[in-house]
C-alpha cells in the first residue's frame, strides 16, 4: 500500500530544446531534477526524462501519484493526469523558491515570457514575445554557432568587453549576419557577445513594460535555460538596474511548478485537465 | 466561379431547412441571407456598389442598390479558406505583408478578376484611413465614380448636419447612377425596418448578457457588422427576430450556450475570420465563452423615418472606432460591465491601426475595472500568418489566469 511516505509527484516541461522533468515528494521538497536535449523526436524525450528522473530518485513509477505536464508539447505527455501552461507552471514554480517574487522573466528554447504576480503570488499579468525567436535560446544558439564557440563558453565571454556596442537587428537571421559583418570588420568577440546580450536585455526590458509599465521595487526572478547564462543575466541587472534571483536548475523551474500543482490537484481531488 | 458558390450556399442551407424545419437554427438564416447577398454582388445583373463600413446601407437597399463594404470580400475569401492566392497577388504587386488583410485580400481579388465591377463606389472616412485607400485604388482600377462620405470624429450638432448633408448629396449622386430617383416612402419604409432591426437586436443583446448566456462563442460572431449591410430589408428584421426568439427560448430555460458556461469573455474588434480551433478550445476545455463583441451594440438612438438623414449621419459617426480612444475605451467599459464579463481578448490584426495602436490604452482603462485583457498578435484574415500553438498558450494560459482570480473571488 502506499502511504504518504512514498507518495511522489512528477512535473515534465518538455520544450524545443529541452525536455525537463522534476520529482517531488508528499511534502513538496525536490527529489531529483533532469533535463535531456528534446531532439527531433519529442515522445522519446519525454520517455527519457521520466525515466531519468525515476532513476535518480531510486524509485518506481507506480510510486508517482500524478504527473502534471507543461511546456508546449505538454498535450503530448501521454500519462499526464493534467497539462498545464509553462506560464503557471513558471509562476508556481518561481513562488516555491521565493515567494517575495513579484516579476518573472522567463527565457525557454523558442519563447521569452514576462509574468506578473500580485501579491498573492497568482498572475496578475504576462505577456509573451511575437512570432519571433529572437532572444530565446535559439537565437543564442545560433550565434555561438556564428562565432564559433560553444554555448556554455558563450555565457561567460563578455567580460572586458567595453566598446558598448548594440546589434540594430534582432530577428536571428539578420543579427546572424549582423556578427557576420562585425566578425569582418574586426570586433572583438567579447564586444559582439556583450553587445548580443544588450540586445536581449533591451528587448526582454519591452517585454516587462508591457506588463508592468512601472516596476520600481518588485523583486525579480529569471527561470528558463537562458538563465543560465551570465553575461545575459548581467545585461539584464543593467537594464533593470537591480540583481535579479536566479534560481539552482533554472531551466527546471517549469517542470518543478508542474509537479506542485500535480501535488496540490492531486490534495485537492479535482485531477481534471484545467 | 463566385455566383455559383454562394447560389449551391443558398441551396444547401435551404434543403437543410426544409428538411428539419424545427430545428432551424437562426445561425442558417444569416448565413442565407449573407449568402444571397454574395450571389447578388456577382449576378452581373444588379446595380453595385462597393461602399466604406458606416455607409448607409438601408439607403442604398432602398434605392436599389446592392451595397457591401469591401472588407467582406477578404472576410468571405478567409472563411472559404481561399485568401491565400489572393494575398500572394496583392502582396505580388508590391503591397506590403504587414498591411492590413481584409483589404491586401480586396487588392489581390481585385487584380485577381475575383471582385465584381461596381457601378459607383461609396467610400467613407471612418473606420480607417486604409480602407478610404482601397476604395479610390478599386475606383481607379474599374474607372468608376467615387463619393467619399467625409465622416466627422465627434458627435456635435454642426458635424450631424455636416455628414447628414452629405448623405443627401449621396442619394443624388446614387440616382444619377442608377436613373431612379430617390423615393421618399420607400426610404421611409425602410427606416422604419431599420427602427424593427435595431429594436429586436437591443432585446438580442440584452438577452446575451443573461447569466449564463445563450450564446456560444460563435453565434454572433462578426453578427452586428454584417447585419448593418441589410438594414431596411424585411429579412434583416425576420433573421434577427430568429436569433431573439432562440434566446428568449434559452434564457426562459437557463440553458447556456455551450453546456456549462464557467468564464465569460468579449472579443474586441473583429474575429478571425478563417477556420481555426481557438473558441472551440476556450469553451470546450475552459468552459470560456465569448458572449459580447465589441462591435454587437446599438450606439445610435431611432431614426425619424420623416426626416432620416440626421439619424444617420449620427449612427455613422456614433461607431466605437469613431473620435478619441477614451469614447471607445468608455464603450468596452460599458460593455464588460453590462455583460458581467471575466476577461477580453484583442486580436490586435496584424496591419490595422485601431487593432494596435490604442491596446496599451484599452488594456489599462479594461484593468481599471478589474478585467484583464489578452493581447494576441493574429492576422484575422491571413492564415498562413497563424501560429496555432503559440496562441493556444497564450489563451490556455489567460483562461488558467481567469480560473485562478475566479477562485480567490
Amino acid at each position: 500500500m502506499i502511504s504518504e511516505d512514498n507518495m511522489y509527484y512528477m512535473g515534465i516541461d518538455i520544450g524545443s530544446l529541452s525536455c525537463d522533468a522534476v520529482l517531488i515528494d508528499h511534502d513538496g521538497n525536490r527529489v531529483a531534477a533532469t533535463v535531456v536535449p528534446t531532439g527531433a523526436r519529442n515522445q522519446e524525450a519525454i520517455v527519457r526524462a521520466g525515466d531519468e528522473v525515476l532513476k535518480h530518485a531510486g524509485i518506481r513509477a507506480d510510486a508517482v501519484i500524478a504527473t502534471v505536464s507543461t511546456g508546449y508539447g505538454r498535450d503530448r505527455v501521454g500519462h499526464r493526469t493534467a497539462a498545464v501552461t509553462e506560464i503557471t507552471c513558471h509562476a508556481r514554480g518561481i513562488r516555491e523558491l521565493n515567494p517575495d517574487i513579484r516579476l518573472i522573466i522567463d527565457i525557454g528554447g523558442q519563447d521569452s515570457k514576462a509574468i506578473l504576480l500580485g501579491d498573492d503570488g497568482r498572475i496578475v499579468d504576462f505577456a509573451m514575445n511575437d512570432k519571433c525567436a529572437a532572444g530565446t535560446g535559439r537565437f543564442l544558439e545560433a550565434m555561438a554557432r556564428t562565432l564559433e564557440v560553444d554555448i556554455i563558453e558563450l555565457a561567460e565571454l563578455d567580460h572586458g568587453a567595453r566598446e558598448g556596442l548594440t546589434l540594430s537587428s534582432m530577428c536571428t537571421v539578420f543579427a546572424e549576419s549582423e556578427v557576420v559583418s562585425l566578425i569582418a570588420e574586426g570586433k572583438e568577440v567579447n564586444e559582439i557577445v556583450a553587445g548580443l546580450n544588450r540586445s536581449i536585455a533591451s528587448r526582454t526590458l519591452s517585454l516587462v513594460k508591457r506588463v508592468a509599465s512601472n516596476f520600481d521595487g518588485l523583486p525579480i526572478a529569471m527561470s528558463g535555460g537562458v538563465a543560465r547564462n551570465g553575461g545575459v543575466i548581467r545585461a539584464l541587472n543593467r537594464v533593470l538596474n537591480r540583481g535579479i534571483f536566479v534560481p539552482d536548475l533554472p531551466d527546471t523551474v517549469g517542470a518543478l511548478g508542474a509537479a506542485l500543482i500535480a501535488r496540490e490537484r492531486a490534495g485537492e481531488k479535482t485531477l481534471v485537465s484545467a | 466561379m463566385m455566383k455559383k458558390y454562394f447560389d449551391d450556399l443558398v441551396g444547401g442551407i435551404d434543403t437543410a431547412l426544409n428538411k428539419d424545419p424545427a430545428n432551424s437554427s437562426p445561425r442558417k438564416l444569416y448565413a442565407r441571407e449573407v449568402a444571397r447577398l454574395g450571389s447578388r454582388l456577382y449576378s452581373g445583373t444588379e446595380k453595385v456598389a462597393w461602399c466604406g463600413v458606416v455607409a448607409p446601407f438601408d439607403v442604398l437597399n432602398a434605392m436599389g442598390v446592392t451595397s457591401c463594404y469591401t472588407e467582406f470580400i477578404g472576410a468571405m475569401l478567409a472563411s472559404t479558406g481561399m485568401v491565400g492566392s489572393f494575398l500572394e497577388k496583392a502582396e505580388h504587386e508590391g503591397y506590403a505583408g504587414d498591411t492590413c488583410g481584409y483589404h491586401r485580400a480586396v487588392i489581390g481579388a481585385m487584380l485577381n478578376g475575383w471582385m465584381p465591377e461596381p457601378d459607383f463606389l461609396i467610400a467613407t472616412s471612418a473606420p480607417c484611413s486604409g480602407g478610404l485607400a482601397v476604395m479610390e485604388t478599386i475606383a481607379d482600377h474599374f474607372k468608376k465614380d467615387l463619393f467619399v462620405l467625409h465622416v466627422p470624429q465627434d458627435e456635435s450638432e454642426s458635424s450631424v448636419r455636416y455628414l447628414a448633408d452629405q448623405i443627401r448629396d449621396m442619394t443624388g449622386f446614387i440616382s444619377d447612377h442608377t436613373g431612379v430617383p430617390l423615393d421618399r416612402d420607400v426610404l421611409k419604409d425602410a427606416i422604419e425596418k431599420t427602427n424593427e432591426a435595431r429594436r429586436l437586436m437591443e432585446e438580442v443583446y440584452q438577452l446575451a448578457r443573461a447569466i449564463p448566456s445563450p450564446v456560444d462563442g460563435r453565434m454572433l460572431g462578426n453578427f452586428g457588422i454584417v447585419m448593418a449591410l441589410l438594414l431596411g430589408t424585411p429579412e434583416c428584421v425576420e433573421v434577427i427576430r430568429a436569433f431573439r426568439d432562440t434566446f428568449a427560448g434559452r434564457v426562459e430555460n437557463r440553458t447556456s450556450g455551450i453546456g456549462k458556461e464557467k468564464l465569460r469573455l468579449m472579443w474586441i474588434q473583429n474575429r478571425i475570420q478563417f477556420r481555426h480551433p481557438l473558441i472551440d478550445l476556450l469553451e470546450k476545455e475552459y468552459g470560456a465563452v465569448v458572449v459580447a463583441d465589441e462591435l454587437n451594440a446599438i450606439t445610435w438612438e431611432p431614426i425619424d423615418p420623416e426626416d432620416p438623414f440626421e439619424g444617420l449621419a449620427r449612427r455613422s459617426i456614433s461607431i466605437p472606432f469613431n473620435g478619441t480612444i477614451d469614447r471607445r475605451i468608455a464603450h468596452l467599459k460599458k460593455q464588460a460591465q453590462e455583460y458581467k464579463l471575466d476577461g477580453a481578448i484583442n486580436p490586435c490584426h496584424w496591419g490595422c491601426r485601431q487593432g494596435t495602436g490604442a491596446r496599451g490604452l484599452i488594456t489599462e482603462g479594461l484593468k481599471e475595472i478589474g478585467i484583464p485583457v489578452l493581447n494576441l498578435e493574429v492576422d484575422c484574415v491571413d492564415s498562413r500568418n497563424f501560429s496555432e500553438g503559440q496562441l493556444k498558450t497564450r489563451i490556455e494560459a489567460f483562461t488558467e489566469m481567469l480560473w485562478e482570480r475566479k477562485k480567490a473571488g
